[in-house]
C-alpha cells in the first residue's frame, strides 16, 4: 500500500508526537514563531466549572489539609468585597496555587482563573489541558511581549484573576521584585488588588520538589486589604502599594498585626526580599517555615 | 504424379473466408481455405514451344493470400481457371530443352501468359512488348488465366512440375543462389512498378506499405529513377529497417504519414470533419504496395495536386477518389511486369542487399503453417515465405 | 517580516523535501550534507497598487510624465506581455489590466483617439479571447477588441517595418504600428530577471528575421546566463536593438514586479519550509497527492492549469527603459535572490508542471527540457550551480505527449530533428529555416494557436548552455523513449540517478536541490 508507505514517510520525516525541529543549518532562519495563544475557554465552561468544582472540594482541598498544616487568615475581607478582583500573592511554590484556590471561600473559588506562564505550564498539551481544568490557568507570556487581551477579557466577564507579579517562584523563598503587570490591569479597569501573603511554601515545597515534605508542614496563607487604585496614581506607584502590603502581611504573619501596622506607619517593615547576606543564609531562613505563635502547643517538646 | 496444392470452386468456403478472414486470419491456414493438397498428374505441355519446369523455390505473395481469403474483387472470375495451381514467383529447373536452355538449367518465370504463350497473333500490347497488358489471356489454346499459377492448364509454382511456354523463361546465372532468384519476379514487379512512378529528377514518392513489394519498389526508385526523397510506410521495425536498408529516405508509422509527408514537403495539412488528414501540396508520386482502402487512401491524400498514384497492389472497394478528382492525380495502375524487366531485377537480384530474405521455406506438406507464417509475416520480420520443393519429386 | 532565501544542509532533523514532478508531487529524501537552497519568503505586497501605479506615471524615471506625453491627434500603441508571464497565471485582477486602465484613462483624458494595444506574442501562440480577456479586464476587452487590440504577427509582412541594423550588422524589424507611433507604451510584468528592458520590444514585437540574430545556438551557449543581463548574449543584442528602436520611437516602458505567492492559499504547504509544515500541512499534501494522482490526465491537467497565483505586486516602475528596468532587476533580485557557497556535482530539480510555453496546454518533452535545462538552470548569476562537467537530476515524467494545437511543429521536432541530432550547433544550420518558413506552421501560427515552426529550435538553443556544461543529464521517472529521444538517460528512482551520477561525478559528489518554484536566483560565489 502507497498510502500507508506515504504515511509512514511523514511519519518518519516530521517526528509525530515529538518536539519539532528545524534542521541545524535552518536554525538561524527559524521564526520561532509566536504560538497562538492556548485555547482555555473551554475550562470556563459550566460543565468545567463543575468538574473543577468536585476536584477542588473533593480531591485538593483535602490532600493540601492532610499533607501540610494550613492556617488561613483575613478571608473576612472578601464580605464586602464586590468581584471581579486581582488576587495578588507572593510565589515560592507550586503549592501557592493550590493553597489560594483551596482556601478562597467558595463563591470565590467558582470565578476565578489562574494566570499562569505560557512557556511552562502551556506549553505541552497535557500539562496545558490539566492545569487548566484544575486550577482554571489562563496562559501568560512573561518573556515580556506585552500583556494579551485574553485577561482582559476575562475581567470583563466578571472573573477574577489570580496573579503571581514576581513571575516565577523565587529560589531562595524571598519575594523578588514585582512586575508591573497586575497592577496596569488593575487600574485600567479600575478595581481592587486583594494582597496575599503566603508563608511556609517554600519550607514545604521548593522549587524541584513535586510532593510537600513529610511531616505536614506548617503554611500560612493571609489575605490583606483590598488595595484600590487611586486617580492620578500611576501604575507603578500602585505596583510598589501592593508589593508594601504584601511585605507588611508577611511581617504581620512573623509578628502580630498591631507591631506590623506600626512598622508600616513608619515605614519600617522589613524587606520581604531577605536580608543581602550569603546567599546559603538566605536559603537557610526560608527553609526554617513560619513562626507559629498563638497556635496550638505541641504536645511534648 | 507430383503433389500440388490446388484452389479449388467453394462456395461457402469463399463466403466464410471473406466474412471471418480478416478478423481471424489463422482460419484461412486451417479448415477455411479453398486449397487442398492433392496427388495428381503432372500438367502437359499444351503444344510446341512449352517445357516442363520443375519448381525450385516457391514464393507466395500477397496476391495467393487474397485469393485464398477471398478478398479480390469478383472482377477476376473471369481471369482464372478452376481449380489451379498457385504460385507465379518461382525459380525451377527445365525438364526439357528450349532454344538456347538445354533441360537442368535454371530459370525464373515470368507468369504473364499472352498471345504468344497462348499461340495466338500478337494482339497491339503484346506487339510493343507489354505482354502484361495482353488482351487476350482468356483466348487461344489455353484455359482463361492472367498468369501461370492461375490457369488450369499451366500448373503453378506450389508443386512439383509445372509446364512454362519458352517465351516465359528467363534464365538465371549460375551463381545466382536460389533464394535470390525467387526474388527475381517480384523484383521485376517492383521495377516495373518503379517505371510507372515516372519520377522527375529528385521528386519525392511515398511507398504505402512494407511488405515485399513495397520494399522492392523503395530499391528499386533508388537504383532506377532519380528518386529526391522516399518515405515508406512501415508497420513493423525489422520493415524500417530494411527499408533503410534498400535507400528509402524515412521510415514513418501508419498513423504519421501525414505529418511526415507534411514537414518533408512543406504541405498545408487539412483536417475534414470525418475521416483522415489530407495535404495541400504533398509527394510526387504515392505507391500503394497495400491494396486496402485505407493504403489507397493514404496514398490518395499524400499526393500533390497533378501528382501520380501508382496503385500496385489490388485495390480495396470503397475509395474516396474525391483527391483524384479535386487534385488532378494522375492514378495508374502497375500490373505486373514488362519489356525488360526480368532483366534488370535479375542484376537487382545479384547485387541488391537481399541475403536471408527468404529466411523460411516450408515443405509442401507444411503449407497450413507456410499460409499462417506468410499472414503474420510482416510481424514475424519475415519478407517472403517460400515452399521448398526441392527435396520433393 | 519576510526571510531571506538560504542555503539548508540536510541533517538527521531534515524531514524529507517536497519535489514538484509535473502535474503532480513528492517527498523526496536527500543523503546528510546535501544542500538544499530555499527561496525567499514573499515580499509585501504595495499597500496601495492603484496609487503606485499613478505615481509611477506621473513620476517617471528620465522622462516627462505620462499625461505630458499624450495628446490629441497623436498615434498611441500600448504593448503588453502575453500568457508566459508570469506563472502560474495571476488571479483576476492582473496587474497588466491595473497599469492598462491607468494609462487608458490618462489617453482618454488627452482625447486620444488613434490607440491600438498590442499583445507582444513574438513567436509565441496567439492568445485567445478569453486568455486577453482575462489578462486586460472586461472594460479594456470591451473597448478594443478585436480590432484595436490584437495579437502581434511576426508574419504580417505588411505590417512590420524593418528599422535599420545595430553596429554588428543585426536587422531589427519589429511591428510597423508599433514603429510607426508617436508613442510606445510597454506594460511588462517582470517574473524574472530576463524579462523586461528591451527585451519588452527588441523581441517581443520583433519578426524571426529580427530574433534569428540573437536566438540561436551561439548567443545561447554565450549568455552566462540569460537571467543575469549584464552577463547575457542575448541581452546585448537585444540592447543594442532597442537602441535602434529608440531613434525611431519614444518608447515609455512601465515594468511591474511580483513577489513570490505562486499557489493559492489552500496549498500552502507547496512553498512552506517543509520542518514547519503543520499536521495540516502535511494532511493537506498526502490528501492532495493522493487525490491528484488519481484524477484523470485530462481533469489532473485542468486543476494545475486553473491554478491561479495569488501574487502581490512589489513595485511599479515607468519610464525610460534602461533606467527602469534596473530599478525593476533591484526588485526582482531582492524577492529571488540567494546566495550560495561554491558549486556543486550534482544539482536536483523537480520540474513542475507549467513552463512559459504551456499555459492551459501539455507539457511535451521538449517543454520539459527547456524548463529544466534551459530555464531553471540558468537561475544564476556568476557562475552555474553545478560545476562544469556536473550532472544534473531532473524530476519529471516527460510523458511523450504533444499538443497538436499548441505545438505542432514540436512533433516534427521531436519525431525528426531530434532523432538526427540533440547538438543544438547541428541542428540549427541544417532545420532551423525548414522549420522556420514552412508554410503550414506560418499559417497555423497566424490563424491557429501554435506557437511558430522554429519556436522548438528555441527551446532547445535554450539548453545549449547547459548541453554545453553538463556532463550528464539524469530523469527521474522519465518516459524511458522520450528522454533516450533527447540524448539523455532516465533513472526510475532519485537512489538510481545517484547511482547513475557516480559514473561521471565519483561516488561521493556534492548534492544541491534548488527547491523551486517559487523561483530562486542563485547568486553563485
Amino acid at each position: 500500500m502507497t498510502l500507508v508507505k506515504d504515511v509512514r514517510q511523514l511519519s518518519r520525516g516530521w517526528r509525530w508526537s515529538r518536539r519539532r525541529l528545524p534542521p541545524h543549518s535552518a536554525e538561524p532562519h527559524h521564526s520561532f514563531a509566536e504560538p497562538r495563544e492556548f485555547p482555555t475557554e473551554w475550562a470556563r465552561s459550566r460543565p468545567a466549572r463543575a468538574a473543577r468544582e468536585v476536584l477542588l472540594r473533593g480531591g485538593l482541598s483535602p490532600l493540601v489539609r492532610r499533607e501540610t498544616t494550613t492556617r488561613v487568615e483575613g478571608l473576612d475581607i472578601f464580605d464586602d468585597l464586590e468581584g471581579p478582583v486581582i488576587i495578588v500573592a507572593n510565589h515560592t511554590s507550586h503549592l501557592d496555587t493550590a493553597l489560594l484556590l483551596t482556601t478562597l471561600p467558595v463563591k470565590w473559588q467558582r470565578k476565578v482563573t489562574v494566570g499562569a506562564a505560557a512557556d511552562y505550564f502551556f506549553d505541552a498539551w497535557w500539562r496545558a489541558i490539566g492545569s487548566a481544568l484544575v486550577f482554571a490557568t489562563f496562559p501568560i507570556e512573561r518573556r515580556g511581549t506585552g500583556l494579551s487581551d485574553t485577561p482582559t477579557k476575562l475581567i470583563e466577564a466578571g472573573w477574577s484573576i489570580v496573579m503571581f507579579p514576581e513571575g516565577t517562584r523565587s529560589p531562595d523563598g524571598w519575594t523578588r521584585r514585582f512586575r508591573p503587570g497586575a497592577a496596569a490591569l488593575a487600574r485600567s479597569h479600575n478595581i481592587a488588588i486583594v494582597p496575599v501573603a503566603i508563608s511556609g511554601s517554600y519550607a514545604a515545597m521548593p522549587r524541584g520538589r513535586n510532593w510537600p515534605k513529610p511531616g505536614r508542614p506548617s503554611v500560612h496563607v493571609r489575605y490583606g486589604r483590598p488595595v484600590r487604585p487611586l486617580e492620578d496614581e500611576n501604575t507603578l506607584a500602585l505596583n510598589a502599594r501592593v508589593s508594601a502590603a504584601i511585605s507588611a502581611l508577611l511581617d504581620e504573619d512573623g509578628t502580630d498585626w498591631y507591631t506590623a501596622a506600626r512598622r508600616a506607619a513608619a515605614e519600617e517593615t522589613p524587606s520581604s526580599a531577605g536580608p543581602a547576606v550569603a546567599n546559603w543564609r538566605r536559603v537557610w531562613t526560608s527553609t526554617a517555615g513560619p513562626t507559629v505563635r498563638g497556635g496550638r502547643p505541641k504536645a511534648w517538646r | 504424379m507430383i503433389n500440388a496444392l490446388e484452389v479449388y470452386r467453394s462456395l461457402p468456403r469463399y463466403v466464410a473466408a471473406r466474412t471471418v478472414g480478416p478478423r481471424l486470419p489463422g482460419l484461412l491456414a486451417g479448415p477455411l481455405a479453398p486449397l487442398r493438397l492433392v496427388h495428381r498428374d503432372a500438367p502437359r505441355p499444351p503444344g510446341d514451344g512449352w517445357v516442363r519446369v520443375r519448381p525450385r523455390l516457391s514464393g507466395i505473395c500477397g496476391s495467393d493470400l487474397a485469393t485464398l481469403s477471398g478478398h479480390t474483387s469478383l472482377y477476376f472470375t473471369p481471369l482464372v481457371s478452376m481449380p489451379f495451381v498457385p504460385g507465379h514467383e518461382v525459380v525451377g529447373e527445365t525438364r526439357d530443352d528450349a532454344p538456347g536452355i538445354p533441360a537442368g538449367t535454371r530459370v525464373v518465370i515470368d507468369p504473364v501468359l499472352g498471345c504468344e504463350a497462348r499461340g495466338l497473333v500478337a494482339c497491339e500490347s503484346c506487339s510493343k512488348g507489354q505482354t502484361n497488358r495482353c488482351d487476350r489471356i482468356t483466348a487461344g489454346h489455353l484455359s482463361p488465366g492472367l498468369q501461370t499459377g492461375y490457369c488450369r492448364d499451366t500448373g503453378g509454382g506450389w508443386s512439383g512440375e509445372l509446364v512454362a511456354h519458352f517465351s516465359q523463361l528467363h534464365v538465371v546465372p549460375d551463381d545466382l543462389p536460389d533464394n535470390r532468384a525467387v526474388l527475381i519476379e517480384p523484383l521485376a514487379c517492383a521495377v516495373h512498378i518503379a517505371r510507372r512512378a515516372g519520377l522527375r529528377d529528385g521528386g519525392a514518392a511515398l511507398i504505402v506499405g512494407a511488405g515485399a513489394v513495397g520494399l522492392f519498389t523503395a530499391l528499386a526508385l533508388r537504383e532506377l529513377t532519380p528518386a529526391g526523397h522516399v518515405t515508406l510506410v512501415a508497420k513493423h521495425r525489422r520493415q524500417g529497417e530494411l527499408a533503410k536498408l534498400f535507400g528509402a529516405s524515412d521510415v514513418v508509422s501508419p498513423n504519421d504519414v501525414a505529418t511526415a509527408v507534411r514537414r518533408s514537403t512543406r504541405a498545408l495539412r487539412l483536417e475534414p470533419e470525418r475521416g483522415p488528414a489530407y495535404l495541400l501540396g504533398g509527394v510526387d508520386v504515392a505507391i500503394d504496395a497495400v491494396g486496402s482502402r485505407a493504403s489507397v487512401d493514404t496514398a490518395l491524400r499524400s499526393v500533390r495536386a497533378g501528382g501520380r498514384v501508382v496503385l500496385a497492389g489490388v485495390p480495396g472497394d470503397g475509395i474516396d477518389l474525391t483527391p483524384a478528382w479535386f487534385r488532378e492525380l494522375d492514378v495508374t495502375g502497375a500490373y505486373a511486369s514488362a519489356g525488360d524487366a526480368f532483366e534488370v531485377a535479375t542484376r537487382l537480384a545479384a547485387t541488391a542487399p537481399l541475403d536471408d530474405l527468404v529466411g523460411v521455406a516450408y515443405p509442401l506438406g507444411r503449407w497450413r503453417e507456410a499460409l499462417d507464417h506468410a499472414h503474420d509475416a510482416g510481424r514475424l520480420g519475415t519478407l517472403k515465405v517460400a515452399f521448398d520443393l526441392r527435396s520433393a519429386s | 517580516m519576510t526571510r531571506p532565501g538560504f542555503v539548508l544542509t540536510v541533517d538527521e532533523r531534515t524531514p524529507p523535501l517536497l519535489m514538484h514532478s509535473g502535474e503532480s508531487f513528492k517527498l523526496q529524501e536527500f543523503p546528510l550534507g546535501s544542500r538544499v537552497i530555499y527561496p525567499a519568503e514573499s515580499l509585501p505586497g504595495l499597500p496601495d497598487l492603484d496609487e503606485a501605479i499613478e505615481n509611477a506615471l506621473l513620476h517617471p524615471i528620465d522622462s516627462e510624465p505620462l499625461p505630458a506625453l499624450l495628446t490629441a491627434g497623436m498615434k498611441l500603441t500600448i504593448a503588453f506581455d502575453d500568457i508566459s508571464l508570469p506563472l502560474p497565471q495571476m488571479r483576476k485582477p492582473d496587474v497588466r489590466q491595473r497599469v492598462l486602465e491607468h494609462v487608458l484613462q490618462h489617453a482618454a483624458d488627452a482625447g486620444v483617439d488613434d490607440v491600438e494595444l498590442i499583445i507582444a506574442t513574438a513567436l509565441h501562440r496567439r492568445m485567445t479571447a478569453d486568455e486577453v480577456r482575462g489578462v486586460v479586464g472586461e472594460r479594456v476587452f470591451r473597448s478594443f477588441w478585436p480590432d484595436q487590440l490584437y495579437n502581434f504577427d511576426a508574419e504580417d509582412r505588411d505590417n512590420l517595418a524593418h528599422l535599420g541594423t545595430t553596429d554588428t550588422g543585426e536587422d531589427v524589424e519589429i511591428s510597423k504600428r508599433a514603429a510607426e507611433s508617436d508613442l510606445l507604451v510597454y506594460v511588462n510584468v517582470n517574473l524574472v530577471a530576463m524579462d523586461g528592458g528591451w527585451k519588452s520590444t527588441a523581441i517581443g514585437l520583433a519578426s524571426y528575421n529580427s530574433l534569428r540574430h540573437h536566438h540561436n545556438a551561439h548567443t545561447m551557449v554565450n549568455s552566462k546566463s540569460f537571467m543575469d543581463p549584464r552577463h547575457s548574449e542575448l541581452h546585448s543584442s537585444a540592447w543594442r536593438m532597442g537602441r535602434v528602436i529608440s531613434e525611431h520611437v519614444k518608447v515609455f516602458q512601465i515594468e511591474t514586479t511580483l513577489n513570490n505567492d505562486a499557489f493559492p492559499s489552500q496549498y500552502g504547504f507547496l512553498t512552506k519550509r517543509e520542518w514547519e509544515w503543520s499536521l495540516k500541512d502535511q494532511a493537506m499534501f498526502l490528501a492532495t497527492k493522493r487525490g491528484i494522482d488519481l484524477l484523470p490526465t485530462k481533469t489532473r491537467r485542468r486543476t494545475f492549469q486553473n491554478m491561479a497565483a495569488p501574487y502581490a505586486v512589489t513595485g511599479v516602475n515607468a519610464g525610460a527603459v534602461e533606467p527602469v528596468h534596473d530599478k525593476t532587476l533591484e526588485r526582482v533580485h531582492q524577492q529571488q535572490l540567494v546566495e550560495v557557497n561554491g558549486q556543486t556535482d550534482i544539482l536536483v530539480m523537480g520540474l513542475p508542471y507549467l513552463c512559459p510555453y504551456n499555459v492551459n496546454s501539455i507539457m511535451n518533452p521538449i517543454l520539459a527540457a527547456c524548463l529544466g535545462l534551459g530555464y531553471l538552470f540558468n537561475m544564476y548569476r556568476g557562475k552555474p550551480l553545478v560545476r562544469e562537467g556536473g550532472v544534473l537530476i531532473l524530476d519529471h515524467p516527460v510523458p511523450w505527449e504533444f499538443s497538436m494545437l499548441h505545438h505542432p511543429s514540436y512533433v516534427d521536432f521531436f519525431d525528426e530533428v531530434l532523432a538526427e541530432s540533440t547538438d543544438p550547433k547541428v541542428i540549427g544550420p541544417k532545420f532551423e529555416q525548414q522549420y522556420a518558413t514552412d508554410p503550414w506552421y506560418t499559417h497555423l501560427y497566424r490563424t491557429s494557436n501554435a506557437y511558430h515552426g522554429v519556436h522548438p529550435f528555441y527551446m532547445w538553443y535554450w539548453c545549449a548552455h547547459a548541453l554545453d556544461h553538463l556532463g550528464q543529464v539524469i530523469w527521474v521517472g522519465g518516459d524511458r523513449r522520450s528522454v533516450a529521444r533527447m540524448g539523455m538517460r532516465s533513472a526510475s528512482t532519485f537512489a538510481d540517478a545517484l547511482e547513475l551520477a557516480r559514473d561521471t561525478v565519483g561516488s561521493s559528489p556534492s548534492i544541491t536541490y534548488q527547491h523551486a518554484p517559487p523561483h530562486i536566483l542563485s547568486d553563485v560565489r
